[in-house]
């Protein structure tokens, strides 16, 4: 595998993960879910995900930047699985709707484990690795696009994560956005 | 809050490492995991109704 073809693997990587946050945007928005803490760290999994892509975008592909990625995937996917055992017994209707059978929090476990065994593939392609030096390299407008877009998401969770908890702690099970809320 | 704040930092981190050092990056994307590790720990507090 060549350097240009990881890096644009790279790029479908962070579209990938922008993909999963607009989904969950979705849900909030239209199905009117607001996430509970354990769905906003695994956003927050998702987003730290992207910093590994990013630097390989920019800096080209190392292993210590599949090795944040790497991180990050357990971390969400620890939190994920504890989620889906707070819904395991029979009888639990679980958080949230389901889609296409699972909730969300089970797809995230998916998302996760996906992304693990992805980065794992592709660490397998040690050509990628040939250039030692890290500076920054030209980067095409696919990869530009790519990495704004996750950064653009993340930055709405912000705000959408703000406009729910306000300035305390976010409920258990939340039902309106407390901010707006108080303005009211 | 927190959940507000952890987000902001994944961004700043993001920003750093499109924009800024690669070292910079690297120990903010470190402490940005470690808080995000404590968060989930104090979270996890809800006893798992499982047996085995």
């Amino acid at each position: 595998m060549t350097r240009s073809l990881a890096v644009t693997l790279n790029a479908l990587g962070l579209y990938g993960i922008a993909l999963v946050l607009t989904a969950a945007f979705a849900a909030q928005l239209w199905l009117g879910e607001l996430p509970c803490p354990l769905c906003l760290l695994q956003r927050f999994a998702f987003a730290l995900l992207a910093i590994g892509p990013i630097l390989n975008v920019r800096f080209g592909p190392r292993p210590s930047h599949y090795a944040l990625s790497l991180l990050a995937a357990a971390v969400g996917a620890t939190v994920a699985t504890r989620q889906i055992l707070l819904h395991v017994m029979p009888g639990d209707p679980g958080f949230g709707s389901a889609l296409l059978g699972y909730h969300y929090y089970t797809w995230a476990f998916i998302g996760f484990v996906a992304a693990i065994i992805l980065i794992a593939a592709i660490l397998l392609f040690d050509r990628q690795f040939t250039d030692e030096e890290t500076k920054p390299m030209p980067v095409g407008a696919f990869a530009q696009v790519a990495v704004w877009l996750v950064i653009g998401l993340t930055a709405l969770n912000v705000v959408s994560t703000l406009l729910e908890c306000g300035f305390g702690a976010c409920p258990d099970n939340p039902v309106e956005y407390e901010l707006l809320k108080r303005a009211r | 809050m927190e959940f507000t704040a952890l987000l902001l930092a994944v961004t700043v981190v993001m920003l750093v490492a499109w924009r800024g050092s690669r070292t910079l990056a690297l120990a903010l994307f470190a402490a940005t995991l470690a808080a995000s590790v404590v968060t989930y720990l104090h979270h996890a507090t809800d006893v798992l109704k499982l047996s085995f």
